[in-house]
């Protein structure tokens, strides 16, 4: 069965993005994936309110804007799923008393939208130096009617799919997933699947966004050694 | 001279050199090394890892190694020059924003000759070019516009006049510690001072206002410009002008 894009099952779409583009952030990143395109912008370490501030570790705050509309519950529980995420990668004890703001904006959304929010919060959070324990990747399963499994899926994809699944890996760590979403019926045969066609794709996106920041750094080096 | 090694955040990173192999044979066995982990870098368990993306550096005298990558929020550290701006007067002091997490706190006695019959008398919204003398994680920073030590000013205090623009921290640091091709081109061609903070701030003043727009343009202009780059744009902007 082919898919509409003609792509191989295990195929990703064709992945861009740009660091340091939001001139009045901290650090931002744009991740796409095929049609799929998200802005994540930092902000921090800055001032915390005093009631939200903790004594021994920054906070991290999520916003997530959808491309359309206001944000809807739907987003309110993708804020709090990342920020879960993320909270335990960010270093946050080394700066108590701050907060660390992620604001993720919808762009343009195709399927498999949570793992770009999430590659694309990784990549502003390295442009903004905020301190990590490691590079946070993810990418989307979706185990469609014919019981074939597709990585990368659009929103096409998507709606004709029995179940959806997202991970996120650690780089370099050989534990299990930070982040895990999977929605539908499914079997766990189909679900252990998508966790290994996830673990390799999230390999991908790992090498690829390791090019793009180090273009990035490259560039930054040659002017200061110049 | 080895290839530059850029990291990324998890990256563990090898500390051993090349050296310290064929020397082996004279070392104890036992010995270890004492390495000096600086900005980017963390020990986890064994292990050192990158926690910043950047280059990695180190120095085989001083066994030090850290990441050195650009970025837009500073993070005080003792000793620093930072320029700030007066955003709150207390009793025993002012609150001067330095762009850190948290405002910095400047003594009234922190200048050149200040005793507390004689304090200086900074209104908000007043720039001034300080040093940074206390600077931890749990603590609020603390400036100082003088040296303590030697009593005089040296260039810190009221900054009056001209003009304060951001910048991010890598060019803040060129202007600072090499001699930028920037300031050096704008030199040859008007008068103006500068104050440079590692704070990613900088304050210029030259004789008119649309000479001290000129200065500061060409310094943003020139954060991804080489030395060449950098002496062609001045010469654009100056013959503008």
């Amino acid at each position: 069965m082919s898919r509409p894009d003609r792509r191989e099952a295990s195929q990703l779409r064709a992945l861009n993005c740009s660091l340091g583009q939001l001139n009045r952030a901290d650090g931002s990143a744009q991740f796409s994936a095929g049609n799929t395109s998200v802005v994540s912008g930092i902000y921090g370490p800055v001032e915390a309110k005093v009631y939200e501030e903790k004594l021994d570790r920054a906070v991290v705050e999520v916003k997530f804007r959808p491309d359309i509309g206001a944000p809807t519950t739907k987003d309110k529980w993708m804020e709090s799923a990342i920020r879960n995420t993320f909270e335990r990668e960010i270093l946050t004890h080394l700066h108590p008393r701050t907060l660390v703001q992620i604001v993720i904006q919808l762009r343009e959304g195709d399927g498999s939208v949570d793992s770009a929010a999430i590659n694309a919060t990784s990549l502003a959070l390295v442009d903004a130096g905020i301190p990590l324990k490691c590079m946070i990747t993810a990418a989307t399963c979706a185990v469609l009617s014919d019981d074939t499994t597709v990585v990368d899926p659009t929103q096409e994809e998507i709606d004709a799919a029995r179940s959806t699944h997202t991970f996120a890996f650690a780089s370099g760590s050989s534990t299990g997933p930070l982040y895990v979403d999977s929605r539908g019926d499914f079997t766990m045969d189909e679900y252990n699947h998508c966790y290994d066609l996830c673990a390799l794709a999230t390999e991908r996106v790992l090498a690829f966004m390791r090019t793009a920041i180090e273009g990035k750094v490259t560039k930054e080096a040659k002017i200061s050694a110049a | 001279m080895a290839s530059v090694k850029i990291v990324l955040p998890g990256d563990i990173i090898d500390t051993r050199r090349e050296e310290d192999t064929t020397q082996q044979e004279s070392n104890v066995e036992d010995e270890a090394t004492v390495i000096r982990l600086g900005p980017g870098l963390v020990q986890s368990s064994e292990a050192v890892s990158a926690v910043t993306a950047g280059v990695l550096h180190s120095n085989s005298e001083t066994n030090r190694w850290w990441v050195a990558g650009n970025k837009r929020r500073y993070v005080a550290a003792v000793g620093e020059p930072v320029v700030g701006v007066v955003v709150a007067r207390h009793g025993e002091g002012y609150r001067v924003d330095i762009g850190s997490a948290h405002d910095a706190l400047l003594s009234h006695l922190a200048f050149e000759g200040a005793t507390k019959r004689n304090k200086p008398n900074l209104a908000v919204g007043t720039v001034v070019y300080g040093r940074v003398v206390v600077a931890n994680s749990v603590m609020d920073p603390e400036i100082e516009c003088y040296n303590s030590n030697t009593g005089k000013s040296e260039g810190y205090g009221e900054l009056s006049e001209g003009f304060m623009f951001k910048c991010s921290l890598g060019l803040a640091r060129r202007l600072i510690d090499t001699k930028a091709p920037v300031l050096a081109a704008l030199g040859n061609g008007v008068p103006f001072e500068v104050a440079v903070g590692v704070n990613g701030r900088v304050w210029v003043n030259a004789g008119s206002v649309a000479t001290t727009i000129l200065v500061a343009n060409a310094i943003r202009n020139s954060e991804y410009l080489d030395a060449k780059q950098c002496r062609q744009m001045v010469k654009e902007l100056l013959e503008k002008q």
